[in-house]
């Protein structure tokens, strides 16, 4: 057996092995986002999937300043922050899974130049946008947060390929979603840009990248020159983000993510992190900037203003879902709670609640309905936009009510004895009343008003092709941001379900008693 | 001949209404119709009390049989309203069979809520008492399912079943006892509506008739009805009226079963027998049993 000492020596290049490092820190980092996300699922708890939105402090700032609320489980996003101020962005290098997923991309992209581009304060520019857009009371961050990017990639394109392989050796049913075209669009095209520059959105696009660049100026420690230094070059052409000038030996702390590349490629190890805590100049342009803030100030109450949103009144918000606008602003289109519904009944909203709301849930009864016993939703969002009710009081927090389209019900215009509605019905809100019409008297369903909650078993089981002849409405909706929904009244009203006064089925022969 | 060509061919009608009278012809008794067996008394004996009255489990069940048991488990209801076969039944019935010799027993339902909540709020995995012999199926594709001819048909000419139940040597129908607001009761017939892939296209022609059709060719080994309680109004998904009843009824006649099981309580707070219930009576007429408890051979016992 071989000593360390005996083996051949691994010839390498200097730092090589931190290039290892990196991608092993990376690629766990992904698998972790990746494996918290697939463990949403009913039966699982979901304590601390959402630990990487808690760590970042763009949802954490934009949904605290949109919702006019503190945003408490981004608290520790904090410490990503303290980290930047003190080390600079290295959480786009090492820790961000979009990151990652573009490095991947690159790789297979193929390298391209790695040259400064102008496009790179697009970054600041999303950022500010988000930011004004946040404080004139509208929130955009689902279109631009990394990780709401990726997680709803998971969620819309990821989750239902993977399930429907599951689904083929397994109990479990694929997944499907109606916009996955376009989350799949966006994904790729983000992708995409890696043909125009390596890390193309970490560096123009992303305003968390922005956020944490513009942190970076005044990190303690930075990359920076030391000693002598030939001017070579060699650590510009490394640098895939274009944050080294070797001629004017800088290094712009903003682009800067930390991917010791530099330092591989430095033949001298004359470049490297040390303390350099004076600031650097901001350097963004104040055109740039201010056609950033009046971007937000035109785009905010235009999505604010939108007069067709749930026209149709089918706009059904899972439970406790806080009041429509403070929802579009908490809402960052992660997607968490699509995967998490165990009826695949939570679906992306295209344009109902307008184009803001694009990938927000909504329930599709349909498709799926809100399971009474489920609250599965609530418990992965991660910012609260669906509160995290308990079982029960969930079972009290209304999304809506059944109403009975007679004209197309087997057994209000066919004299089906069908009733599966009530059947369906979990919270016994249909009523079955025999009434005769043109001679036959047959059980036939009404709805309790006082009863339902809009969950749309009713409407899921309905035999009938096509739309169900009886549809969920978001009428009666109970939308409240703080409070509790179970009331003393609702309470006793349900107890008193436990004794419905119902008509005897027609399954029974009349006189054979 | 496997089960599934059985089935096919239809003789199961005939076949299994003579099966009583194989079994229990040799002993003479007044009624000569179907023995229907009742236990009453403590939980966690009742279903070996049905089942010793019925002649034991291994009359039923050989050794090296594929069992496959479907207990109601088709709402994520309270499991103390009725709505749900209890889990303590279930795994009574399990022990049964195993006890007799059953190589494997398939616990299966296709559930109407969704099936991992069903699962979860009936308490169902307690009957799973030997991992390696016992597993838990829920149906939830259409792949699990076969299409299947009703010859006899009178509404339903065809469906698509359940293979589980197609490809094991036994099945076990295990029904709660329980209200239903179309079809006044749910017990064995009505639960077979499990068994079939889109239950919603019987609702679209008469209802009863097409559940005695069902029937007709998919025919229970043994119907155990789990009226441990009953849900006698707001069935089949309750809440509603619970009685508690602790009773197992067992027998091999689905028809003679479910109508001997109509009359054991009060429905909607009104008496019936098993002649008021449309698709008992549809079954009947098409020969699938016996309706009348008159002609029954009812044992009943104590436990």
């Amino acid at each position: 057996m071989k000593t360390v000492a005996e083996a051949a020596p691994i010839r390498t290049k200097p730092g090589a092995g931190v290039r290892v490092l990196r991608w092993l820190i990376q690629l766990s980092l992904l698998l972790l986002f990746v494996l918290l996300f697939a463990r949403i699922r009913y039966g699982a708890s979901p304590s601390f999937s959402d630990i990487f939105f808690r760590v970042d402090p763009l949802v954490f700032v934009v949904t605290s300043i949109a919702t006019r609320t503190l945003l408490a489980a981004g608290l520790l996003s904090l410490v990503v922050v303290v980290a930047t101020l003190l080390f600079g962005r290295f959480f786009c290098g090492f820790v961000c899974p979009l990151g990652t997923t573009i490095d991947l991309a690159d790789v297979v992209l193929g390298r391209k130049s790695p040259r400064a581009t102008h496009w790179r304060h697009g970054k600041f520019f999303t950022l500010i946008f988000l930011l004004v857009a946040a404080i004139v009371g509208a929130s955009f961050i689902g279109f631009f947060d990394p990780l709401a990017i990726l997680s709803r990639s998971l969620a819309l394109v990821f989750y239902p390929g993977a399930s429907y392989f599951v689904g083929l050796v397994s109990a479990l049913r694929p997944a499907a979603f109606t916009e996955t075209l376009l989350a799949l669009a966006t994904l790729l095209f983000i992708l995409g840009l890696g043909l125009v520059v390596p890390r193309f959105w970490c560096r123009n696009l992303c305003p968390l990248g922005g956020l944490l660049g513009f942190l970076s100026k005044f990190s303690i420690f930075k990359f920076s020159f030391r000693g002598e230094c030939k001017v070579c070059g060699l650590c510009e052409r490394a640098c895939p983000t274009g944050a080294i000038d070797s001629g004017r030996r800088k290094v712009d702390a903003a682009e800067c993510i930390g991917c010791l590349a530099c330092l591989r490629a430095c033949p001298d190890r004359t470049i490297g992190l040390a303390v350099k805590p004076a600031p650097q100049p901001v350097d963004i342009g104040r055109r740039e900037a201010l056609v950033a803030i009046g971007s937000a100030l035109v785009a905010a109450p235009l999505a604010r203003s939108i007069i067709h949103r749930n026209l149709q009144g089918r706009l059904l918000r899972p439970p406790g879902s806080v009041p429509e606008p403070d929802f579009l602003n908490a809402c960052i289109h992660c997607g968490r709670c699509m995967k998490a519904c165990p009826t695949n009944g939570l679906q992306p909203a295209i344009l109902e609640s307008g184009f803001d709301g694009l990938w927000t849930p909504r329930l599709v009864p349909r498709i799926g309905a809100c399971e009474k016993n489920c609250n599965l939703c609530g418990q992965v969002c991660p910012t609260a936009a669906i509160r995290n009710l308990p079982r029960e009081e969930k079972t009290y927090a209304r999304i809506g009510t059944a109403v009975v389209d007679r004209s197309r019900c087997l057994a209000w215009e066919q004299d089906r004895a069908c009733l599966v509605c009530d059947e369906a019905c979990p919270y016994n809100a249909i009523d079955s009343r025999n009434q005769t019409i043109l001679g036959t008297t047959l059980g036939r369903p009404f709805v309790n008003e006082q009863a339902c909650v809009g969950c749309g078993l009713c409407e899921s089981r309905c035999p009938v092709e096509g739309p169900a002849a009886i549809q969920v409405f978001s009428m009666a909706a109970d939308r409240k941001k703080t409070g509790w929904y179970k009331t003393p009244e609702k309470a006793r009203l349900r107890s008193c379900g436990d004794e419905p006064q119902e008509d005897v089925p027609s399954g029974f022969i009349q006189g054979e008693n | 001949m496997n089960r599934r060509d059985f089935i096919k061919t239809g003789l199961g009608i005939a076949a299994a209404s003579m099966l009583p009278k194989a079994l229990f012809g040799a002993e003479p008794r007044k009624p000569a119709g179907p023995v229907v067996a009742e236990a009453r008394g403590v939980r966690t004996k009742l279903a070996k009390g049905a089942l010793d009255l019925l002649g034991g489990m291994d009359k039923f069940v050989k050794p090296g049989d594929k069992v496959c048991v479907k207990p109601n488990i088709s709402f994520a209801a309270n499991r103390e309203c009725g709505a749900t076969t209890t889990a303590e039944i279930t795994r009574q019935v399990v022990q049964l069979c195993l006890a007799a010799g059953a190589a494997r027993v398939v616990i299966f339902d296709h559930t109407i809520q969704e099936a991992a909540l069903c699962v979860e709020q009936s308490g169902i995995k307690a009957a799973v008492v030997d991992k390696d012999k016992v597993s838990l199926l829920t149906l939830t594709k259409e792949r699990q399912f076969a299409d299947t001819p009703i010859p006899n048909g009178r509404e339903l000419k065809s469906a698509r079943v359940a293979k589980i139940v197609l490809e094991s040597d036994k099945f076990i129908n295990l029904p709660t006892a329980k209200s239903h607001s179309a079809t006044g009761v749910s017990l064995g017939m009505k639960g077979l509506m499990g068994l079939i892939w889109d239950r919603g296209a019987l609702h679209k022609l008469n209802l009863h008739q097409a559940i005695a059709d069902l029937a007709s060719v998919v025919r229970p080994d043994l119907t155990i009805i789990d009226a441990t309680r009953a849900l006698t109004s707001g069935g089949p998904g309750g809440p509603g009226k619970t009685v508690g009843l602790n009773r197992v009824i067992a027998g091999i006649d689905p028809v003679a079963v479910d109508s001997y099981t109509v009359g054991i309580t009060q429905w909607y707070n009104k008496s019936f027998t098993g002649k008021g219930v449309k698709h008992i009576v549809a079954a009947a007429e098409m020969g699938l049993g016996e309706i009348d408890t008159a002609k029954m051979d009812i044992k009943q016992a104590t436990v």
